[in-house]
């Protein structure tokens, strides 16, 4: 079978794992992104997006992959988020599945969300020296991801691209990482580093703390909300919102509406409340006719309840349910 | 205006046509009510009953008018008054309106089709010609006549002792005197049989008194004139030349060789085929009331049996109260036809309800039928009818009665069928049999007094005069009893509970494994009396209902106030070619008890204390019980004459009762314990551990057992409590939430030592951690962010790790970061595990009270502004923080909120049900050796599953009764459960009233508000905190998964009826068939640390492969100590079903399995289109098949490979089943 034949654009990359099976990994030039602030991410010209990457396959494994082609500057997966993303992105049959936003990409890069806040607050408040988070010890390298995920591999060169999009005559063996091992090691290990020691996990919760509450203390520095003081906006319209002390807005001097109070009005009981027991206005039973009708409706009633069980009977019969043996 | 106004006053009149039927009829109905409503009081009625009637009649007469010129109507009509008296009647007579509805469309199905009986009119015509021209044989030798009818082919059927040469009375026949349709086929009130029995068309053949002399009543006389008779009319009716052409065969149909009839069944392909109305006629000799017999001599306490010379007075004779009873049954036929015909006409629905009283019993094996039957009750009709007299006539208040209980008085005559269906039943479940006698109030005096009757015996005279339960066990009645009060309890149940009508009428309860709790088959060939008499052999009329007699009035002696019912179960009595004498009876019989479970597993039983006045007493329990009996002294002092039962575990506990019968078998009737087949052993077996490995635990005094697994929380939770000082914030409260502290986990919980750590095998290393919820005081101070709470969590497991190790030496805890799959972040991940000195593992993790609130703002910050404003308005939560949280609320709510409550439920069942905790075991162990278990059917799925067989599905109020039906043995309980689960409409959910709280308390959980379009699971479980059901059934079983534990349920339960036939292999039903799936993965069992819980564990694996005992094990992994919850078979088999999602479907026995069971999606068998998420491994597909170049394939051989990547080290093979 000649794999020169591209499908929907894409150029099927026989990928051998053993000398029976072989898996194909589609491979295209990423085009352009269709939002803006994209191209950050995605350099055009020397990125390659795959589709149906390995479950397993870690970073190393790709570039050892690519090897031939030339250097990786890095990979990014997208599997992970294809859960979420799914519904969007069966619309865009395109598989332009590169649409998530910057941050979550880092978060597949980094494995864990706390460098991230780390950075965020390297780039956020730098004139003031924030604490610094203990990681705690990383999980084994390997992610499962669901199979048939994609990956962008960024070259650093350009001209990799062609290389690696190039039919090659042979098809490439799976290159394993050795580093990185799989089954019982990998969950051994997996097991150990869930169980970091104590002492790791203590400097990791205190120190996450202080960073938290810096991060606190700044978000209220930066607070428009101000004790005793109440917001009012652009308009000249106060903002009254529940949140301050006794039943005051948040920034106190008008009262607010208690909760309960708020929940009875949503109920629509708020009218109830006040007037109780309203006699109808209409007297239902004051003309003969009134009873007769009602007593006539209520024997229609009974008798329609009789028509309905008799059909439901008569459907149970009709599937010989009343054979008792 | 004016026309509407006009129509108006139409229907007024018609309403007011006849106003006498809406006047009179709801008190009519109150009247009714009274009489029906409260069973206890059934018997008021009684005067008021003429007055009904004519009330009744009246309104016939009136509404009778408008049938006649009633329109065609349309539901927009006011009904007629006729419709309207058959709406009132439905609803106020019977249970429901859909009731009656029920029962009038189930009756015609029970009855013989009196269309097709044309055949049979011809046939009782020929038969009657054919016995009025049988020629008159003269009197002669009773062996000399044999000797003549065997050259036609038949044997005379004389009763044991045979005649003899010496005998000097004769045999003869004459044209019978009168022949008689009797039964109740003349009366159209035939039920029919379980199983296409054929209808039994009783004719009694009055024997002329000219055969009969006055002391016939004698030494069974009367039986062998019978059988003689007998035999004439079946040399007669098989004749080839002069008879009919029909087969005829000997049968007795309850086993009892002096009630001999004769079966005659046209043959088929005659014109008299009777097959088509299945039925066939029997032919019963009978005394006719000029018989020179007299009546006075069949009193139950006269001895018509002389087995002494005849030179001794007969006052030392024994009565035979059953020869007796037997020969006055010969009289009856008639009699009994004519009272039931009378009460058929005074009882408008007396057929009726007599029919669904016998459909209801023929439903319970008291009656005819291929499958087991209780003995007794095999061809007993007249009982029946006996009863309904009863009913509708009342108590002999002539009779004095030794209790003073109140008579029962007559019920009215206008009640319908189904109240007089409840008043039987009402009846047999209150009447205590074995005290109270019952004398049917008749036109004659009862001829014989009540003291005459033998104490030992039940009594039940019906208006003939004859004792209908003389030969019936006291056991059968008992469960008779049983029976009638479990249908009465369903009866009364609210009518949103399951349907009573399927389950009263409709339902096959005849099934042993779930209707007993122990089950004992009893093979009699080798059985043998140890007391044998010839006299009580000839009362009974045969050897084996003398031994069937005499075992079962034993077993119910000496099992006392344990069981509540003895039943025995036999195959009825086959019937007897013409040429062969004896009843044969099956040679096997069963034994099923019912146990009352406050008692049956007593261990001691006491007999008369040393002082007892009566001398006798103590010498009786000796030769009663045998060598087990022991005098004693108690602890209170007491010296008492006593059974000790010693038990070693409690499994052994549970079983006392099989001890004990067969103790009293061996004992009394001589059968070998080899000879009894028992079924609770290989169920035992399956939730034991091998015992290489339990070896190791005694070897090693580890703790076991659940008390102790308690005792071990209990001393965690006290030293966290003594930590409060130390901590931040005090404990207030920890709660277990896993079902090692519950009882129902499969396996009773063992601590693992270092020291016994390191003698077991690698394949026996698995410790599994107890989940326990740590609640601390509440607190100000936790951070207002879901992410730095799990952070502080983590601060508080460290801190109490620390100070627990520092307090208690030799205690191990480790904080465990983090879930390995999940990566959420503000999920509930963190937990810590304690491992104890005395080798216990616990994971602890810490509930906030406030992160649901949170939870609850991050879905929905605005939750005052209604949906579909929300909608318009810009901005809101991102989506992915949205299903982040949805997604940490439902493993909060299921893990802080419902589990604990989940587990106190279920705690509670176990103290209040004995049986239940077995009975989780057995269904957990079953669904786990089907790979279902815990993937697809979580461990609190099962629970409640096995709850709803012990408390019904009925809504319960506030305190909720013990169940009559609760299963009193594991056994049972795992039979109810598999039928349950064969049996259930999932699609309609279950409610089982498993916390037992007031509405009121159920409002205060949070529900899970994950889109309901998001939820797989199929079952729905719903208590009263979860009344949508999906708490523990959201992801799975899918309707797929369903559908197949309903296959395995039903293959499981064809499984367990083999109990019937002896057969049952307790090992197939937890033997999985791996051929169904498309590829299997083998694992090493060697490397798992669970495979000693393996079903089918293989010792060999363990084994020590090294020629040298003191060479250490190579490949003993680097770790020493305990690694509690450390299971790569489990994670590696969660990875792949994750990451192979869309794939396959992947099953595993996640207690010790040796093998992954996977099954392709069946989507994925065609060439599908390119996508580039299409979420599973495609390859091109081939040339030929997909001219479109973009089609693509599964590519199984890649995914396999991927497979065996992911397991490297564990995956010693894939083989592809084809």
């Amino acid at each position: 079978m000649s794999t020169s034949t591209t499908i929907s654009g894409f150029t099927p990359l026989r990928v051998t794992y053993s000398s029976s099976s072989t898996h194909i990994i589609y491979v295209r030039a990423h085009s352009g992104p269709s939002k803006k602030g994209k191209e950050a991410a995605f350099p055009e010209g020397r990125t390659l997006f795959l589709a149906n990457v390995p479950p397993d396959a870690t970073e190393r494994e790709l570039v050892l992959l690519f090897k031939s082609a030339g250097t990786v500057e890095m990979v990014i997966f997208n599997g992970d988020e294809e859960e979420l993303g799914s519904v969007e992105e069966e619309n865009s049959d395109e598989g332009e599945s590169c649409e998530d936003d910057g941050e979550e990409i880092e978060e597949e890069v980094e494995e864990d969300s706390h460098p991230r806040k780390k950075r965020r607050t390297g780039k956020g408040a730098a004139k003031l020296t924030a604490p610094q988070v203990v990681l705690l010890p990383p999980r084994p390298a390997r992610t499962f991801r669901k199979t048939g995920s994609t990956a962008h591999v960024i070259f650093t060169d350009a001209s990799s691209i062609p290389r690696a999009l190039a039919p090659s005559k042979k098809d490439r063996s799976w290159p394993s990482d050795p580093e990185s091992p799989l089954g019982l090691a990998h969950y051994a290990a997996l097991h150990a580093s869930l169980r970091p020691p104590l002492d790791i996990v203590r400097a990791h919760a205190d120190s996450w703390m202080e960073l938290f509450d810096y991060e606190e203390a700044k978000k209220k520095k930066q607070g428009k909300y101000r004790k005793g003081e109440a917001i009012v906006d652009d308009d000249g319209f106060t903002l009254v919102t529940r949140g301050g002390a006794y039943g005051q807005t948040v920034g106190g001097g008008v009262g607010v509406a208690s909760k309960q109070f708020q929940q009875e009005v949503r109920r629509g009981g708020g009218a109830a409340r006040h007037r109780k027991k309203k006699e109808p206005a209409e007297k239902e039973t004051f003309y003969a006719f009134q009873i007769h009708e009602k007593k006539r409706n209520d024997l229609i009633e009974l008798k329609k309840k009789w028509e309905e069980d008799k059909a439901k009977v008569e459907k149970l019969k009709s599937s010989r349910t009343f054979k008792p043996y | 205006m004016a026309l509407d106004r006009k129509r108006k006053r139409g229907a007024e009149v018609i309403v007011q046509k006849n106003p006498t039927v809406f006047e009179e009829e709801p008190n009519r109905m109150d009247a009714e009510d009274d009489a029906s409503a409260g069973s206890g009081h059934l018997s008021s009625g009684a005067e008021e009953s003429d007055g009904e009637m004519q009330v009744e009649q009246e309104e016939e007469d009136i509404s009778g008018k408008p049938v006649t010129t009633s329109t065609p109507h349309t539901t927009r009509r006011p009904p007629t008054a006729l419709e309207l008296r058959d709406i009132k009647d439905a609803t106020d007579l019977y249970r429901s309106s859909s009731f009656k509805l029920q029962i009038d469309a189930l009756l015609p199905n029970a009855r013989p089709k009196y269309k097709h009986s044309p055949p049979l009119d011809r046939f009782l015509a020929a038969l009657h010609g054919c016995l009025n021209s049988i020629p008159t044989v003269e009197p002669r030798h009773p062996l000399e006549a044999s000797k003549a009818l065997l050259k036609k082919g038949i044997a005379v059927p004389y009763i044991s002792p045979l005649p003899t040469p010496e005998t000097n009375w004769k045999v003869g026949f004459e044209k019978p005197s009168e022949i008689l349709l009797v039964g109740s086929w003349p009366n159209k009130l035939s039920v029919k049989a379980q199983d296409k029995q054929p209808f039994t068309v009783d004719l009694a053949v009055e024997m002329p008194s000219t055969l009969l002399q006055e002391k016939d009543y004698l030494n069974s006389r009367f039986f062998q004139k019978r059988a003689y008779f007998l035999s004439v009319i079946a040399a007669a009716i098989t004749n080839k030349k002069k008879g009919i052409n029909a087969d005829a065969y000997f049968t007795s149909p309850s086993g009892d060789p002096r009630q001999i009839c004769l079966t005659v069944r046209p043959n088929s392909g005659s014109d008299d085929d009777l097959t088509k109305l299945n039925a066939e006629v029997r032919i019963i000799p009978t005394m006719g009331s000029t018989s020179p017999i007299p009546i006075q001599r069949l009193s139950p306490s006269r001895a018509n049996i002389r087995t002494t010379s005849a030179g001794e007075t007969a006052a030392t004779e024994l009565p035979t109260p059953l020869y007796n009873n037997t020969l006055h049954l010969s009289t009856t036929p008639k009699a009994q036809l004519l009272r039931s015909h009378t009460l058929k006409n005074l009882v408008p629905s007396y057929a009726d309800g007599l029919t669904l009283l016998r459909i209801w019993a023929n439903q319970r094996g008291y009656g005819r039928g291929s499958k087991l039957c209780i003995k007794g009750f095999e061809s007993n009709g007249a009982f029946w009818t006996g009863v309904m007299d009863l009913l509708i006539s009342g108590e002999d208040t002539s009779v004095a009665s030794s209790s003073k209980s109140a008579k029962r008085k007559p019920l009215g005559k206008g009640l319908s069928s189904y109240q007089l269906f409840r008043a039987a039943l009402d009846f047999l479940a209150r009447h205590d049999f074995a005290r109270e006698r019952i004398f049917v109030k008749s036109e004659t005096v009862h001829k014989f007094a009540p003291e005459e009757y033998p104490s030992n015996s039940p009594v039940f005279v019906d208006s003939t005069g004859v004792n209908l339960l003389a030969s019936i066990p006291i056991g059968s009645l008992d469960t008779l009893q049983y029976d009638a009060k479990l249908t009465l309890d369903i009866l009364n149940e609210d009518l949103t509970a399951q349907d009573p009508f399927r389950e009263a009428f409709l339902k096959d309860h005849r099934d042993l494994q779930t209707r007993f709790d122990v089950v004992m088959r009893v093979d009699l060939s080798s059985a043998k009396l140890r007391v044998s008499s010839t006299h009580s052999t000839l009362d009974y009329g045969s050897l084996y209902d003398t031994l069937l007699g005499t075992l079962l009035s034993s077993l119910r002696k000496a099992l006392g106030n344990r069981a509540k019912a003895v039943a025995c179960l036999h195959h009825p009595c086959e019937e007897n070619l013409l040429l062969e004498t004896d009843p044969t009876h099956s040679p096997t019989i069963y034994i099923g008890l019912i146990l009352e479970v406050e008692h049956a597993f007593r261990l001691v039983d006491h007999g008369p204390t040393a002082d007892d006045p009566d001398p006798q007493a103590a010498t009786r329990f000796r030769d009663f019980w045998g060598d087990k009996a022991e005098l004693r002294r108690f602890k209170d002092g007491s010296i008492t004459e006593s059974v000790v039962w010693d038990v070693q575990t409690s499994d052994d506990r549970t079983k006392i009762p099989y001890y004990i019968c067969t103790h009293i078998l061996g004992l009394h009737c001589g059968i070998p314990g080899s000879d009894i087949q028992h079924w609770q052993d290989p169920f035992d077996a399956t939730l034991r551990l091998p015992e290489d490995v339990t070896s190791v635990y005694r070897a090693a005094k580890a703790e076991a057992g659940f008390k102790a697994a308690m005792t071990a929380f209990d001393g965690l939770v006290k030293s966290v409590k003594a930590l409060d000082d130390e901590l931040p914030l005090a404990v207030v409260n920890i709660s277990p939430i896993t079902d090692v502290l519950r009882y129902t986990s499969v396996f009773t919980p063992t601590a693992i030592t270092a020291s016994s750590f390191t003698s077991l095998p690698r394949c026996a290393h698995y410790l599994q951690p107890m989940d326990v919820i740590v609640e601390f005081e509440k607190s100000g101070r936790w951070p207002d962010d879901l992410r730095g709470i799990q952070k502080v969590k983590l601060a508080m497991f460290e801190r109490l790790a620390t100070k627990l190790m520092e307090s208690s030496p030799g205690l191990r805890a480790t904080v465990v970061v983090g879930d390995p799959i999940a990566t959420s972040d503000i999920m509930d991940t963190a937990s810590l595990e304690i491992v104890t000195p005395q080798g216990w593992a616990f994971s602890a993790r810490i509930w906030h009270d406030r992160e649901l609130k949170l939870l609850d703002t991050s879905i929905d910050d605005r939750p005052h502004i209604p949906p579909h404003i929300k909608k318009k308005l810009p901005g809101g939560p991102d989506p992915k923080v949205v299903r982040a949280s949805l997604e940490a609320k439902e493993v909060y709510v299921r893990r802080f909120l419902h589990a604990p409550r989940h587990h106190r439920a279920v705690a509670a069942l176990c103290h209040r049900y004995t049986a239940y905790a077995g009975t989780v075991r057995l269904v957990k162990r079953w669904l786990a050796s089907h790979w279902v278990l815990q993937k697809y059917v979580s461990v609190e799925a099962s629970e409640i599953l096995c709850a709803a067989v012990f408390l019904g599905s009925a809504k319960m109020g506030t305190s909720q009764p013990y169940v009559a039906s609760a299963p009193g043995t594991k056994e049972r309980g795992f039979a109810k459960v598999v039928q349950l689960l064969k049996d259930w409409q999932w699609q309609n959910g279950i409610f089982v009233p498993l916390y037992g709280e007031r509405e009121g308390d159920t409002a205060e959980l949070p529900k899970n508000d994950l889109p309901a379009s998001g939820k797989e699971g199929v079952w729905r479980l719903s208590t009263e905190l979860d009344p949508d059901g999906y708490m523990w059934t959201r992801d799975a079983p899918d309707a797929v998964i369903a559908r197949r534990i309903q296959t395995i349920a039903s293959a499981t339960w064809s499984c367990l009826q083999n109990m019937e036939r002896g057969s049952l292999d307790v090992t197939t039903m937890f033997a999985h068939p791996a051929k169904q799936y498309d590829f299997i993965i083998e694992l090493n069992p060697a490397l798992l640390p669970r495979y000693y819980q393996n079903i089918h564990v293989n010792p060999s694996v363990w084994a020590r492969k090294g020629k040298y005992a003191n060479v250490v094990d190579q490949d003993k992994d680097n770790h020493s100590t305990v690694q509690p919850g450390y299971d790569p078979a489990w994670r590696l088999f969660n990875d792949l079903s994750r990451v192979y999602k869309d794939t396959f479907m992947l099953f595993y026995d996640p207690l010790g399995g040796a093998r992954f069971g996977g099954v392709w999606d069946p989507r994925l068998k065609e060439p599908r289109p390119f996508k580039i998420l299409g979420k599973f491994s495609a390859i091109p597909a081939a040339k030929e098949a997909a001219k479109d170049k973009t089609m693509v394939v599964l590519n199984k051989e890649a995914i396999l490979c991927e497979i065996e990547r992911f397991g490297a080290g564990l995956v010693t093979g894939i083989t592809q089943c084809i």
